[in-house]
């Protein structure tokens, strides 16, 4: 076969035959990209998301939860991280089959064969409750000293911190970003393993949906992808921009509204929805090179949010620090803490792998942690976990930081 | 994104590879592999002989379901857990034949779902009125309701047999006991008698390389089998692995204290050895997955795929000496050693579900949903 295929090649029909999967500039030409996230088939919508709908708002009345020290416990908080005993207030959420614990650390690309790590992850944002009730909790109504949890003032705001200065709420949430979000979309996904799993691309290129649905299993794994940065349902579907800074999501899509609007990083909103467009339209045309490049783009784009934040409220952190605002320094460096936690989840199209390593991203929490936490950091171990962060991104520490 | 010289630079190369992955799906009509010989191989000296000697055990098991039925003595009880025990694990050596009768009348579904729907059974008992044909009592039945009957009823065997003597529901007790343990011989036989009777023909001479072919349904049922019914069914689900929450009493065999080790073993035993084309009960093998990716000359990152399959096998077998013998204990005292056999089996899944089934031109007919 071998020898025949080259004798093909020799033989000077390689154009017609093998430039097509090669040359991107021509197959763009042949993509129909609609304006907005707009995709149809026989009249019907084909985009669905309900499932990353669906966790998005668990996530929000969970983390509603976690301060209301009158009705909240360690089984109502870990309940609803489970789905487990009709957790929430609607019962179109509890009675979903979906959880958020279920899809923490539990992407293809890094977890599968991998499922200690991934229980440990999953288990991390257990003990963030465990600590919150157990440790805040009771010392509602002390003050935060080091050593003892209790509340702290940042500005007219008052937070809750752990003995360490750690607010759990601000690790939980900011920790979901990479564990439960960028590593569905990255690392599941928009993984060739998921996207070209069984026989989708066959019955992608046949046009073949799923049963009762008028989308291919293909386009539908795309979407979900979508679903987790745009789907909370403050988001309009098809131009999801158009409330960037306007909407209820407190995960990813906060975050990129945030980058977006420092204008150092202004056009990261727009080219990443962009290429969740052209992507989603290159897999309706067979495009499949296409559609891999897009991945790259949007692996690269939310992986530099992620980092970039960790670095900004490091940053924050100092000024705040050096400033001797204790309370707004230990908010910041709290959701600084669940953006290095979420590093891990990074991908990088390079390397295939997250921008730092694990054990990396473990000294760092635990530097952050160690002793007396945050009461005991200081302006040059943030600046050194700085530009850690920032090496192997393509910004620099100054351009993160305001 | 593109960097157009570099591009310009691989463009000649890069066509090269993707006109060589195009050719990758090679004509499985061309495989000279005797297709035939190795469907004759499953049938005559592995499927056939496991459902023989597994239907001596259910016979044995209806016999001695009978005695104590007749006798509910602690004694009695003491032998028909033990030929409870025994048809469970001789069970494992047929789970994973689901084609022919078996897959018409859903036979593992009746023989093995768990876990078993306790209060559904006690209610079923005490009302007197049930129908374990019904689709819908999966799990009430099988395996996992004798079980229940033999093991969950009481702590102590004392305790147990007077559900069988003094309690006010003592002879519905009896009855669905025996009805259980009747279905379970009975549905054997029947798929036995499919098999010796004209299944066998059917399934030999259905070489055709097509997916209605016996090989390319077989192996579908085969794989899902490994990545359902073993990796999931024994391991996964009651680990929590794709939860993160353990959940014990999905155990298979929970109530018969550390049995369901032996269990896992005999499937795992049952599927490598399947793998290998060996005789049921005996050393010798034939025509096999094993023979048939050597002689397609099937390799991964430089190895033989048959090798690294076995081998990934043999890496399963050792890690299964950390297991506790009961799974339940093992899943409450340390969940990681049951997670750690969970990655172990599915590094199997990619290398049998991908690897294997690439290789023989087979494509999945089954497709992981993770409900969303």
């Amino acid at each position: 076969m071998k020898n025949a295929l080259f004798a093909t090649v020799v033989g000077g029909l390689l154009f017609t035959s093998c430039t097509v999967d090669d040359n991107p500039p021509i197959e763009i030409d042949n993509i129909d990209v609609p304006e907005t996230y707009a995709f149809e088939r026989n009249d019907n919508s084909s985009v669905n998301f309900e499932g990353q709908t669906t966790r998005l708002v668990m996530v929000g009345e969970l983390l509603s939860s976690f301060n209301d020290f009158d009705n909240a416990t360690e089984a109502s908080l870990s309940n609803m991280y489970s789905n487990v005993n009709d957790p929430f207030s609607s019962e179109e959420l509890n009675s979903s089959s979906k959880s958020i614990k279920s899809k923490v650390a539990a992407s293809q690309l890094y977890f599968t064969g991998n499922t200690e790590e991934s229980h440990a992850l999953k288990n991390d944002f257990e003990s963030f409750i465990t600590g919150q009730v157990n440790e805040v909790f009771p010392n509602k109504n002390e003050v935060a000293t080091p050593g003892v949890a209790g509340q702290i003032a940042d500005g007219s705001s008052v937070r809750y911190v752990n003995g360490k200065g750690l607010e759990y709420n601000q690790a939980f949430a900011k920790g979901l970003i990479g564990a439960l979000v960028a590593d569905q979309i990255l690392n599941n996904y928009l993984s060739v393993e998921v996207l070209d799993a069984g026989d989708n691309v066959e019955k992608n290129d046949a046009g073949l949906t799923e049963e009762g649905k008028s989308y291919t299993t293909m386009e539908h794994k795309w979407d979900e992808a979508y679903g987790y940065l745009y789907g909370h349902p403050t988001v309009p579907v098809a131009n999801p921009n158009a409330a960037l800074g306007d909407n209820a999501d407190q995960l990813l899509l906060k975050y990129m509204g945030r980058v977006e609007a420092d204008p150092d990083f202004a056009g990261i909103a727009e080219e990443t929805f962009e290429a969740f467009k052209l992507g989603r339209a290159a897999i309706v045309a067979g495009k499949y090179n296409v559609r891999d490049q897009q991945v790259e783009i949007i692996r690269e784009n939310i992986s530099e949010i992620i980092g970039i934040r960790a670095v900004y409220y490091l940053q924050a952190g100092k000024r705040a620090l050096e400033a001797k605002k204790m309370g707004t320094a230990f908010h910041s460096l709290s959701e600084g803490y669940g953006f290095i936690y979420s590093l891990r989840f990074t991908h990088n199209p390079a390397t295939n792998a997250p921008y730092l390593s694990t054990s990396e991203i473990d000294a760092m929490l635990e530097i952050l942690m160690d002793g007396d936490g945050f009461w005991d950091v200081t302006p040059e171990i943030l600046d050194a976990l700085s530009a850690t962060i920032a090496a192997p991104f393509n910004y620099t520490v100054a351009q993160a930081a305001e | 994104m593109k960097n157009h010289k570099l591009f310009t630079l691989i463009f000649f190369i890069s066509i090269l590879i993707s006109c060589n992955s195009d050719d990758s799906k090679k004509s499985t009509d061309k495989d000279s592999f005797d297709r035939g010989a190795l469907l004759e191989n499953w049938a005559d000296n592995i499927i056939i002989p496991s459902f023989e000697n597994f239907a001596s055990y259910t016979t044995d098991l209806e016999e001695k379901t009978e005695a104590f039925v007749q006798e509910p003595s602690e004694a009695n009880l003491a032998s028909l857990r033990a030929s409870y025990e025994e048809a469970y694990i001789q069970y494992q050596t047929v789970a994973m034949f689901g084609m022919g009768r078996a897959e018409t009348i859903n036979y593992r579904m009746f023989l093995n779902t768990y876990p078993v729907d306790e209060a559904a059974v006690k209610g079923k008992i005490e009302s007197g009125s049930y129908n374990l044909e019904l689709f819908t009592s999966y799990d009430e039945q099988g395996f996992p309701a004798l079980d229940l009957l033999l093991n969950g009823l009481a702590e102590e065997d004392a305790g147990i047999v007077e559900f069988y003597t003094s309690h006010a529901d003592a002879s519905e007790y009896r009855n669905y006991l025996q009805a259980v343990s009747t279905r379970i011989n009975g549905l054997t036989q029947e798929v036995l008698a499919d098999w010796q009777n004209s299944f066998r023909d059917e399934f030999v001479s259905n070489t055709a390389s097509s997916n209605t072919g016996s090989v390319d349904r077989f192996t579908n049922d085969y794989v899902m089998y490994y990545e359902k019914n073993l990796r999931s069914g024994k391991i996964g689900i009651p680990a929590g692995a794709f939860t993160g929450n353990p959940v014990p009493q999905n155990v298979e065999a929970k109530y018969s204290e550390g049995l369901s080790k032996d269990l896992y073993l005999k499937a795992l035993e049952t599927v490598q050895n399947f793998f290998n084309g060996k005789h049921f009960g005996k050393s010798e093998t034939g025509p096999s997955y094993k023979q048939y990716l050597d002689h397609l000359n099937s390799v991964k990152n430089s190895a033989d795929l048959s090798s690294l399959i076995n081998g990934q096998f043999d890496v399963i077998k050792q890690q299964a000496t950390n297991l506790n013998a009961d799974f339940v204990e093992q899943i409450q005292t340390n969940n990681s050693v049951m997670l750690q056999a969970f990655d172990e089996l599915q590094k199997n899944v990619v290398l049998m579900k991908v690897d294997m089934l690439q290789a023989l031109s087979i494509s999945v007919d089954y497709v992981d949903t993770d409900g969303d």
